[in-house]
């Protein structure tokens, strides 16, 4: 900010007019206490906070000041701030009313001391009373002491951050990338062919950097901005008070060159909801292109996004950045060689003057998993103690060091298998802590955050390990801890006791010594489970459709059924038995010909079908068979492993359609009633629906509507059953959308007519399915399917 | 229609069995002075029917004029929940324990809602509307705690009847503020009424005596699952004179092979087999401890007397804990692996005694 204000002032050039405008004993008299800067001269000014003290010391001397014209605003100010105060101009007004400012020098250091003193008149030495003196000297330290700090008080991190893109340490593929895609927001640059933004921007408008901590993401992004805007808070409201002005003005204060936002530690974004931070982003993406078309359209706003965004974030697979995600072009950090690590490293201690073998370096780099902060701070820490770096110090020094976050998977292999003599090393443990399990894997287990999917992780494993266990011994105390384990957590969520968290991971470490087994079958993923919690939902939700449904279908029959469709009645007694009602044992014969006591059953099944609101609909099966389907479908709860139970009647095609077509007519006939009952109160809107209606339902029950008429002639109830759909004849004269029946020009019949006169034109019409398409209806000719 | 649901008494006089009940019922509602009821008993003993023949009693045709719809409530941390609502004008209905945890709220709104406005009919025979809440005994404390004040507060406007398999799990202030009304589970005799008058209804024919015997005992006292087995039983063989085998639910045959499987074999394996088959259990919505119950029942009957009393102590236990836990599967597996343990060590033990007798 002060250097901000400082320079704004630069450019108003009123110092050159000083020297014009100002009366010659005027600039004597500020000259003659030489030290309010004056441009011109070559002399170095003093610094601010002992000009100040100088200006009130001057001011009596000054023949100026009786008449109270000449007022300089700071005068009063550095007594009481002396020192950390910005530097404002000094304003003075001179005798005909002009306001003067009056700038200062930048200060130049160093020479600050010898001037103070050298530059001053001897006459005015005793102007200066002694405490002030004092004040200006201590001031001047201290200033010293802030300008320079201790070299060793700097972290290392920060003093050997790579101040320019070659310095970079990682996949230079990888920064190049990153590069490039700022590279595109150069709107003067050479143009990019795959850009195909009217602005010449990148196809995504935001880089996501992702990967594990300490792999220099952030100094990646900062090296590649140089000129980098950094935000810190990620609550939504900032998008709107920092991003947004940041974006649009385009350039920072002060400078010429754009900004870019680096948003770090975006996965620590706060708010779901709309008004979150990933939402205001994401909008601020999308903005862009409505206004951009605006923009044709003459609209002056410049709200588009024009500058680059680059958010950082470790995990990549946070909830909260699903949407950031698939817009955001996505670049992930790996760990890079070691190698290369260690080298850099060992570079660092040479210049800091710590003795390091690189074996000990890399050790340090693999306990660390290659986070190159972590490596240096470590290293600072072990500058602190001692002159030189070796593999012992680092063990000590990183004690618990990432082993925090340990991949649960890996966590579960360490319950089921003994560690490895490579790891023991590795750990540089003995014999005698190898052999103490309980404190190691409590800790892992816990470490993981996800001490639920562990226990499933246990659970789904222990049974396929091989060692012999005659009295299952080993078996019962594994459920016996995973009892415990399931009852503790439950009772911690359910009481909120979460104190006892801490003794939850205990529970599941006795896996350990009951079946480790070295080179036994590999961990799995856990994921039976899921497969089977997916399954149950997906009937839950059956059941749920057909309680609603038969909810539904009763509405008017006051309220059957509302008992049988309560949860553990409609699973245990309902659903099975329903399906052995709704499959009786009916012959696929013509309806027409049917028993009478077949008959009875099937008018019965239709019944409860239609009350229940169950249909069977047609679909086409992989193989291509058209196959009647129940809907919803209630039979999963009948078919276990896969099968459907022994005693119901396997569906058969013929019979289903049968059913199919006998509801569909009961549904027209219940239709038409209700059709009817309205008519007393709106005869008009049935009408067309009933008229529709009664051309089936006037027909045999049996017949249904699967009727298909062929030449206009033949007697119109003879069956002809083609394979297509259910569809059914055109009864009517065919009507056009408006509903007039549509006159086929007779001048075009006859041609088509004499033309085709050997062969009989057979006219087959179609009518789409009642209610399944939108389609207007128009008679189609036979010759055209063929 | 489904004849559970065609052939259900209407009113009290309707009612087979229990007619004691039916007469106490009915002096209650005639009486003007309707206290808050608690109907409980097992499953399908008729305390549904016995409910809306009350209703009936009370105020006449009109409650069977129902109204079903979906309540949307909304929690205070915005959850939405949906729940179905019955409604007739004199009366509502309502199963708060569809929502779970935050059936208090349902419970909350519900009355506060028909407590604070008063019956408009000028022509209903009481002033009080009622509320049915069925399965009372899953509601949690704190919509139990919720309902003890409004039931004295507004008994001006409203009465409460609740439904419940047992009390057990009801707190003392509400079984202390209700009428209990036990219906126990019909007799055979009872239900042996029933089903033939069913049968005379649906005009099915005589239905035969040992069938229906079978029928009965198969039922244990539930008289919708009778009815509901005669059904479909009629529908898969209309002949039932040929005494077809009795149909039972998919889940129990389900059940009772698992329970052979575990008695069948005691290996890593069979534990990863069973496993399977209790997740494809519980995948059909199957509650737990019913599965449990079931497979216990089967193997219980398989194994040797002396085992018979430790496989039902210990099917108990790990019932109670699998009420106390999340996971169920894990609790239903720790009982199958405890049980083939102590098959197991049954067996083994037999042989080491063969094999001292023999030495």
């Amino acid at each position: 900010m002060a250097n901000a204000q400082v320079e704004a002032f630069r450019p108003t050039g009123l110092l050159q007019i000083e020297d014009s405008d100002i009366g010659l004993p005027l600039s004597n008299s500020f000259v003659s206490n030489g030290l309010l800067g004056d441009p011109s001269s070559e002399r170095p000014a003093s610094s601010g906070q002992d000009t100040l003290p100088h200006c009130t010391s001057v001011a009596p001397t000054s023949p100026l000041r009786p008449n109270g014209l000449l007022d300089t605003t700071g005068v009063e100010l550095p007594s009481s701030a002396p020192i950390t105060l910005p530097r404002p101009s000094l304003r003075s007004s001179t005798f005909d009313g002009k306001t003067i400012f009056l700038k200062r020098r930048t200060r130049t250091t160093g020479t600050l001391k010898g001037h103070s003193t050298a530059q001053k008149p001897i006459g005015s030495l005793l102007n200066v009373p002694i405490h002030r003196l004092i004040d200006e000297l201590s001031a001047t330290t201290a200033q010293g002491l802030m300008q320079q700090p201790d070299a060793e008080e700097t972290l290392w991190v920060d003093r050997y951050r790579p101040k320019r893109f070659t310095d970079l340490l990682g996949d230079e593929r990888v920064h190049r990338e990153v590069l490039s895609w700022v590279k595109q927001w150069d709107f003067y640059g050479e143009r990019f062919a795959s850009s195909e933004d009217e602005l010449d921007r990148p196809q995504e408008k935001i880089l996501l950097l992702s990967g594990p901590p300490g792999l220099g993401k952030t100094t990646l992004a900062h090296v590649v901005a140089k000129q980098a805007d950094t935000i810190d808070a990620r609550s939504g409201q900032v998008v709107d008070e920092r991003i947004r002005p940041a974006l649009e003005s385009g350039y920072a204060v002060g400078s010429s060159k754009p900004v870019l936002v680096v948003i770090d530690e975006i996965d620590g974004a706060t708010g779901d909801n709309s008004h979150g931070f990933i939402n205001k982003l994401v909008q601020l993406t999308y903005e862009k292109t409505n206004k951009s078309r605006g923009k044709k359209k003459g609209d002056k706003s410049n709200q588009v996004l024009r500058r680059p965004i680059i958010c950082i974030c470790n995990d990549l697979y946070v909830s909260s950045l699903t949407k950031l995600r698939s817009l955001a072009r996505v670049i992930r950090f790996t760990r890079p060689a070691d190698i290369h690590v260690v080298k850099r490293l060992q570079d660092i201690c040479d210049t800091e003057g710590l003795r390091a073998d690189s074996r000990a370096l890399s050790t340090l780099v693999g306990i660390s998993l290659g986070d190159l902060r972590g490596c240096l701070n470590t290293l600072q820490f072990i500058k602190g103690r001692s002159q030189g770096v070796t593999e012992q110090l680092v063990r000590s020094a990183t004690v618990g060091m990432k082993e925090a976050d340990a991949n649960y998977l890996s966590v579960l292999t360490d319950l089921f298998c003994p560690m490895s003599k490579k790891r023991v090393k590795d750990r540089g443990m003995g014999e005698a802590d190898e052999s103490k399990y309980v404190e190691r894997l409590s800790c892992a287990v816990e470490a993981t955050g996800a001490l639920d999917r562990v226990a499933l992780g246990c659970f789904e494993h222990y049974a396929n390990l091989h060692r012999h266990d005659a009295t299952f011994a080993r078996y019962k105390k594994a459920n016996e801890w995973l009892v415990a384990y399931d009852i503790l957590s439950g009772s911690m969520r359910a009481e909120r006791e979460y104190g006892v968290l801490q003794y939850l991971s205990y529970n599941l470490v006795p896996f350990f010594p009951l079946f480790q087994e070295r080179g036994g079958p590999r961990v799995e993923r856990p994921k039976a489970d899921w497969e089977w919690h997916v399954k149950t939902r997906t009937n839950e939700e059956i059941y749920k459709s057909l309680a609603r449904a038969a909810r539904t279908g009763n509405a008017r029959l006051a309220g059957h059924f509302c008992d049988l469709v309560s949860e553990p009645v409609l699973s245990l007694e309902f659903a099975p038995l329903l399906n052995r009602i709704i499959s009786p044992p009916i012959r696929p014969v013509n309806s027409q010909v049917i028993r009478p006591e077949e008959k009875a059953v099937l008018s019965r099944l239709v019944n409860i079908m239609v009350s229940l609101e169950l249909r069977f609909v047609q679909e086409r099966a992989e193989d291509g068979q058209l196959v009647y389907k129940l809907d919803p479908p209630v039979d999963v709860f009948v078919t276990y492993d896969g099968k459907r139970a022994a005693d119901i009647a396997p569906p058969r095609y013929a019979v289903r359609h049968l059913v199919s077509t006998e509801i569909n007519a009961q549904l027209a006939v219940r239709h038409v009633e209700a059709i009817e009952r309205m008519k007393a109160t709106k005869p008009s809107i049935g009408a067309r629906e009933a008229n529709d209606i009664e051309n089936n339902s006037s027909q045999d029950m049996g017949e249904g509507m699967f009727v298909a008429s062929t030449a206009a002639d033949e007697p119109p109830r003879k069956r002809a059953k083609t394979t297509t759909a259910d569809v059914d004849a055109m009864e009517k004269p065919a009507v056009d959308f408006f509903g007039r029946p549509i006159m086929t020009p007779i001048a075009n019949n006859k041609p088509v007519s004499s033309r085709q006169q050997a062969t009989p034109v057979y006219r087959v019409s179609f009518k789409f399915k009642e209610g399944n398409s939108a389609a207007v209806r128009k008679p189609v000719k036979m010759a055209s399917f063929l | 229609m489904l004849w559970v649901d065609d052939y259900r008494p209407r009113t009290l006089n309707e009612l087979h069995y229990h007619v004691r009940l039916s007469q106490r019922l009915k002096s209650l509602a005639g009486s003007g002075d309707f206290p808050h009821l608690l109907f409980y008993g097992p499953s399908g003993a008729g305390k549904k029917t016995r409910i809306a023949a009350t209703l009936n009693e009370l105020f006449g045709g009109g409650v069977e004029k129902l109204k079903i719809d979906q309540r949307v409530f909304i929690t205070p941390s915005r959850k939405k929940l949906d729940v179905n609502v019955v409604q007739s004008n004199y009366h509502i209905e309502l199963t708060p324990s569809e929502v779970g945890n935050y059936d208090r709220i349902v419970i909350q709104e519900i009355l506060k809602e028909i407590a604070q406005t008063q019956q408009v009919d000028v022509s209903a025979k009481h002033r009080f509307k009622v509320v049915v809440i069925n399965e009372a005994d899953s509601l949690s404390r704190d919509a139990q705690a919720a309902l003890r004040r409004t039931m004295e507060k507004y008994m001006t406007n409203l009465r409460i009847i609740l439904c419940a398999n047992s009390t057990s799990r009801l707190i003392a202030p509400i079984k202390s503020r209700c009428l209990l009304i036990r219906v126990a589970a019909p007799s055979h005799e009872e239900m042996l009424t029933v089903l033939n008058h069913v049968a005379k209804r649906a005009g099915a024919g005589l239905l035969p005596q040992d069938m229906a015997d079978e029928i009965i005992t198969d039922a244990n006292g539930n008289m919708r699952k009778a009815i509901l087995v005669f059904e479909a039983m009629k529908m898969q063989s209309p002949d039932l004179s040929s005494s077809p085998p009795i149909v039972k639910p998919d889940w129990e045959t389900y059940c009772y092979k698992v329970g052979d499987m575990i008695i069948q074999e005691q290996t890593p394996q069979r534990v990863m087999e069973v496993r399977a088959k209790l997740y494809e259990l519980l995948s059909h919505c199957i509650p737990p401890t019913i599965i449990l119950k079931t497979v216990a029942d089967r193997v219980v009957q398989k194994v040797d007397e002396s085992l018979k009393a430790d496989i039902m102590h210990w099917a108990a236990i790990y019932e109670n804990r699998m009420r106390l836990g999340n996971k169920k599967i894990y609790h239903l597996e720790a009982w199958v692996v405890k049980v083939m343990s102590l098959y197991k060590q049954f067996f083994l033990g037999i042989e080491l005694g063969d094999l001292d007798d023999f030495i």
